[in-house]
């Protein structure tokens, strides 16, 4: 009866072209070039002798110093979020009236979509050391700030920069566990903690973790906060990447960093994933639910 | 919400727990957290200093620097053209992708979905350093001269990462959605190009208006790629602000700011508005923007 149709991925060979031909290409290329070497002050890359050397010289202290900075920025910051973001979220799905949540939500979305540079710039000029923040401080006696251009400065422009990319998905994952359920366990006589405990948090997992991710990764491949609150002292891979292929010209050596840092990034999420499954594991053992009845009830 | 039909409403101890009376507060800091940088800028943007930094004296000079210097005004045209087009190739591809993915799937799902979660991984500076030697190979060892176009390469650039987002959001709606619609459609006889057009595009809407506004904005913040990519003549606002950030700040790039945010938040109010016409409640809507 039907006429011929077209095969499903029918719909999705525009995307599949347009990502081949732009990225998996170039990326490819990228990869191909890691295993090459400078060739000469002049040249940018050479393939004709293939060698893991740029790899090997990725993992010297001097560079992979800066990648251990830098997960380190990007595990605090993510793990800063969660912290500060996560009874935000909570209070706006589970607590605040509903009425509310459009605005609420409105009020996150705001900032998201407000320019990243534009945010950023914004603490710099609270933090300076001779803006009006820093002179208020002083009027009230305590010392002027002199935390732009630290490591400090960096965090709090990441975790600010990141934060709504936390709250939106923790809100739609207390959001989606929803009222009766929470009612339900009530009714069944646990408490407000044990109902939290056993009924919200399990199953606002996913959301939990689709906002860690979407924090993590941006933040480790970002070096923009880092340009701005950060000066020299705040290097990021990112920063090192750019910099060998704008200015070292060593673009053999970049592109290994540049994969290095695909690796880790990889790495370290499931890394941390299999830890967060391990972590919550006594959580999910207390939480099982025997759905048979027991021997003796049936006789 | 469930009718209050069973047990009669008990009172309750008139003492509210601590936790639920710090919690509102914790959210108050933080939303003032969100917003101070950009009330700092939006005060400083009237600012008729010289340095953006300092707070000189009340006015509007900084704005009027939108006219006298065309570099400014410029930068923020690409980056809005840069941005339209950008998220409406993104969403069509994106689109397409995602109810194939929602709709037909089958052994290729995985494949595709590995891509756009690669895609999605890899951070900007990898797309940066990878795409600038690569639009240089097709736009000057193949003389494909497109490629050499300033407005091109960045819609390019910012492109990909939207793509996959785009699918991720489409899909999850329409995932949610049983296909019993078009399966009604097509029992009476719809051709598929009409089923498509009349039952599932609808269906997908409010995924896809959010999956453009994601797109544009995306496009608009891109700083990273449009910086390796970009060639003299078409250089985007954020790339404009970043070298202005080595030789100074002034008070126009407040201002500009200002401009654009009022522009955003026009634009943000307008979406709410056709997602809310759609029947979206504003959870919904987060839902979706959150892509799932």
């Amino acid at each position: 009866m039907r006429k011929a149709r077209l095969p499903g991925f029918a719909l999705a060979i525009p995307a599949w072209v347009w990502l081949a031909t732009f990225f998996i290409a170039p990326v490819a290329v990228v990869f191909y070039y890691s295993f090459g070497y400078k060739p000469g002050l002049f040249g940018t890359h050479a393939t004709d002798r293939l060698s893991l050397d740029r790899y090997v010289e990725v993992l010297t202290p001097t560079f992979f110093e800066t990648f251990v900075a830098t997960m380190w920025i990007a595990l605090a910051g993510t793990a800063l979020c969660l912290v500060i973001g996560g009874p935000v979220a909570y209070w706006m799905a589970v607590k605040a009236p509903p009425s509310w949540r459009g605005l609420l939500l409105a009020l996150v979305l705001v900032p998201f979509w407000t320019n990243f540079l534009v945010r950023t710039i914004g603490w710099q000029v609270i933090l300076a050391p001779e803006g009006w923040m820093s002179q208020a401080a002083q009027a009230i006696g305590l010392p002027a700030f002199d935390i732009l251009y630290t490591r400090t400065a960096v965090l709090l422009g990441v975790v600010y920069n990141y934060l709504p990319l936390m709250i939106l998905p923790l809100f739609v994952a207390f959001d989606r566990v929803g009222e009766p359920l929470r009612e339900a366990s009530r009714d069944l006589g646990a408490n407000r903690l044990r109902t939290f405990w056993r009924v919200t948090l399990p199953l606002a997992q996913p959301g939990i973790v689709v906002g860690m991710l979407l924090v993590y990764i941006p933040l480790m491949g970002d070096y923009i906060t880092a340009t701005v609150l950060g000066g020299a002292k705040g290097n990021m891979v990112g920063q090192m990447v750019a910099a060998q292929f704008q200015t070292a010209q060593n673009w053999a050596l970049g592109s290994a960093m540049a994969v290095t840092l695909v690796i880790v990034i990889v790495l370290s999420a499931a890394v941390v994933g299999g830890l967060c499954w391990l972590g919550t594991w006594p959580l999910r053992r207390a939480n099982r639910v025997v759905l048979d009845a027991p021997e003796e009830v049936t006789a | 919400m469930s009718a209050p039909t069973t047990a009669p409403t008990r009172t309750r101890t008139p003492r509210r727990p601590l936790l639920d009376r710090l919690l509102p507060v914790w959210a108050v800091v933080v939303f003032v957290f969100l917003f101070a940088p950009i009330i700092v800028i939006v005060v400083y943007s009237f600012n008729t200093g010289r340095l953006l930094a300092s707070f000189d004296e009340f006015g509007f000079d900084s704005f009027l620097a939108l006219f006298r210097k065309p570099v400014l005004m410029d930068a923020v045209l690409v980056s809005l053209r840069t941005g339209a087009i950008a998220a409406v190739l993104a969403t069509l591809l994106g689109t397409l992708a995602g109810i194939a993915l929602a709709r037909r799937p089958g052994k290729w799902t995985a494949w595709f979905v590995g891509l756009l979660i690669l895609v999605s991984v890899t951070p900007e500076i990898v797309d940066a350093i990878s795409l600038l030697p690569w639009l240089v190979f097709l736009g000057q060892d193949l003389g494909l001269s497109i490629f050499n176009d300033g407005t091109v390469r960045l819609v390019i650039g910012h492109s990909l990462f939207s793509v996959a987002v785009v699918s991720y959001i489409v899909r999850a709606r329409l995932v949610g959605l049983p296909a019993n619609l078009e399966e009604a459609s097509a029992d009476l006889y719809a051709p598929p190009l009409r089923t498509f057009r009349k039952i599932t595009l609808p269906l997908a809407m409010p995924a896809v208006l959010a999956g453009l506004l994601l797109s544009f904005t995306f496009s608009l913040d891109n700083t990273i790629v449009s910086s390796f990519v970009q060639v003299s003549g078409a250089t985007p606002w954020p790339v404009y602000v970043l070298s202005a950030l080595r030789g100074g700040l002034r008070p126009e790039i407040a201002a500009v700011s200002t401009i654009m945010l009022v522009l955003t938040l026009v634009a943000l109010g307008v979406v709410a508005l056709v997602l809310r016409r759609a029947g979206d409640s504003s959870t919904q809507i987060a839902r979706t923007l959150a892509g799932g």
